[in-house]
């Protein structure tokens, strides 16, 4: 009998994903009077798409206002808990990104599956670019399919007046993903 | 040793090697060229010239749940073609790496697609054939390939990165899991990399870290000190990697420029502090490809009036922004390898941040 080929993985047996079936966050009827939280993670432009489309959720859609604006520190990795205990705290909603980058846009997802678990119902947003990584990432979270924002490649180079369009361009997009009018 | 010599031709049996390849590569296992399948006697082997607990965790991404132990680099070092001896190698470089706020964070994910710089000193290189010499950024010597492709190994397979999924490098370095070198310390003018970074002389040991890109001076044209050294200061400026407020890089030198220098009474220190000063571009130059300013985060863009950015503190007109942060250690690598046949060194520009340290080989 020959010797067995060893498995460099560390992973010969463990099951893929067993999918504990995230439960999202129940979605709100609507955003009227809710607390809108913004979470950018440093890339550049994300902080002012994340500001705009916050704007843009109390003006148009009635929300009572923006209650937590954070950056995440490293955005090569998940939110820590007390980060994301702050916005289960002081926030309805969360909206987060943009993933735009090989660590970022996978932790973004991540972020967006944590908000979940802990109540919120997230808009994540990430560059169509790395579609592939973020979804990977859904998948190693036990979330295969979770939902996020796509929107077109690149997103740092854009202009201030080029984010306030894309902002615009998004917003019915986030008003779907946290509310009871999300699509499949 | 070298692989079982007992063997005579007519026993090996190339047909079932050839499957075992096959199999391997049909596991998603291989980085594009053939493995040495690992089987328990061989990662045995492997173990016992460490001397480590194989159950000992020496990379931990918890952002994938992923962790690497000893036993998983031995089985990734055996894969990748190291002999058992190399071992001890591997895990100080990889500990090396470790010491990188990236390698534990999001470093192997990265669009830059950075390649880890591995450099060995002492008696271990002429114990295991470390290429030093000419050709030292390969190919052409087992340990200095195998044993970055090690490492390449224990990313793909421990941590579960892998190109077009979560490892998403745009086109990445050239030559990536595969620059490993041995310091010439034999023709070096300066006492060894690792004897700067604090270890004991004749030490064996292991310095690293992940490069964004590499480009090399040719200059065979001066015996000035300073206009060799203001060469490589016009190098290491250039913008096109320069992508953060402050940026680290490295050199490794040539003997010949190498002794150039320090005839001219130049130390390692010396040499940092002159390109400390120099390397770098006008805030003019910046302007014209968009890196004059940088914003909160420390990412350049373009400065005041252009796009939102906050003008940044180099936001000025005309001054010379330097690129290295400090003439500290940690931000500007200085190592010596090659043949002593002409003046070609190369420079490398940091991904991150270089620990500014070395880890010793150890052998039980």
């Amino acid at each position: 009998m020959p010797n067995a080929i060893l498995d460099p993985t560390g992973r010969a047996g463990v099951q893929k994903a067993a999918a504990p079936g995230l439960e999202l966050a129940p979605r709100r009827r609507d955003l009227s009077g809710l607390r809108v939280g913004l979470m950018d993670n440093t890339k550049h432009n994300a902080a002012l798409l994340l500001g705009e489309i916050g704007k843009l959720l109390v003006t148009e859609h009635a929300a009572a206002a923006v209650t937590l604006a954070e950056t995440k520190a490293n955005f090569a990795a998940p939110a820590p808990a007390d980060l994301i205990g702050r916005y289960s705290q002081e926030c309805d909603v969360v909206l987060t990104g943009v993933g735009d980058c090989g660590s970022c846009s996978a932790s973004a997802v991540a972020d967006g599956i944590l908000f979940e678990q802990a109540g919120l119902p997230a808009a994540v947003i990430c560059s169509d670019a790395f579609v592939v990584t973020a979804d990977a990432m859904a998948e190693l979270r036990g979330a295969p399919g979770y939902h996020y924002i796509r929107t077109p490649h690149p997103v740092a180079v854009l202009t201030t007046d080029q984010v306030r369009e894309r902002a615009k361009q998004l917003l019915p997009d986030v008003v779907a993903a946290i509310t009871e009018h999300s699509g499949p | 040793m070298t692989a079982e010599q007992t063997e005579t031709e007519s026993e090996l049996d190339p047909d079932a090697a050839q499957t075992a390849i096959e199999y391997c590569y049909a596991q998603g296992w291989s980085d594009g060229l053939p493995l040495v399948p690992a089987t328990r006697p061989l990662v045995a082997k492997f173990l016992a010239a460490a001397g480590r607990s194989p159950d000992e965790i020496i990379g931990r991404l918890p952002q994938l749940d992923r962790t690497v132990t000893v036993e998983l680099a031995a089985i990734n070092a055996g894969m990748a073609g190291c002999l058992p001896e190399y071992f001890p190698v591997v895990l100080a470089a990889w500990d090396a790496l470790m010491r990188e706020r990236s390698t534990t964070g999001g470093g192997w994910q990265s669009t830059s697609g950075p390649a880890p710089l591995i450099i060995v000193n002492g008696p271990v290189r002429a114990e295991l054939g470390v290429n030093s010499a000419g050709g030292v950024f390969g190919p052409g010597f087992r340990p200095n390939s195998t044993i970055p492709r090690a490492i390449g190994l224990m990313v793909r397979n421990a941590y579960g990165i892998h190109p077009h999924e979560l490892e998403q490098a745009t086109q990445g370095l050239p030559g990536r899991w595969s620059i490993c070198l041995g310091e010439n310390e034999e023709e070096s003018p300066w006492p060894p990399l690792a004897v700067e970074a604090g270890l004991a002389a004749g030490d064996s040991a292991v310095t690293a870290t992940l490069l964004r890109t590499c480009e090399f001076v040719d200059n065979r044209h001066t015996g000035s000190a300073e206009q060799l050294l203001a060469d490589f200061a016009d190098t290491i400026g250039r913008s096109g990697a320069w992508i953060f407020r402050h940026a680290g890089a490295g050199i490794v030198f040539c003997p010949e420029h190498a002794q150039l220098l320090a005839g001219a009474g130049f130390d390692r220190a010396a040499v940092r502090e002159f390109l400390a000063e120099r390397s770098g571009r006008s805030t003019a130059e910046l302007a014209a490809v968009g890196k004059d300013a940088s914003d909160d985060n420390g990412v350049r863009g373009p400065g005041r009036g252009s796009g939102g950015r906050p003008p940044g503190q180099h936001g000025g007109n005309g001054g010379f922004q330097r690129m290295l942060p400090s003439a500290d250690r940690q931000h500007l690598l200085i190592a010596v390898a090659g043949a002593r046949n002409a003046g070609i060194s190369m420079v490398v520009r940091l991904f991150g941040g270089w620990s500014g340290t070395a880890v010793p080989v150890i052998r039980p």
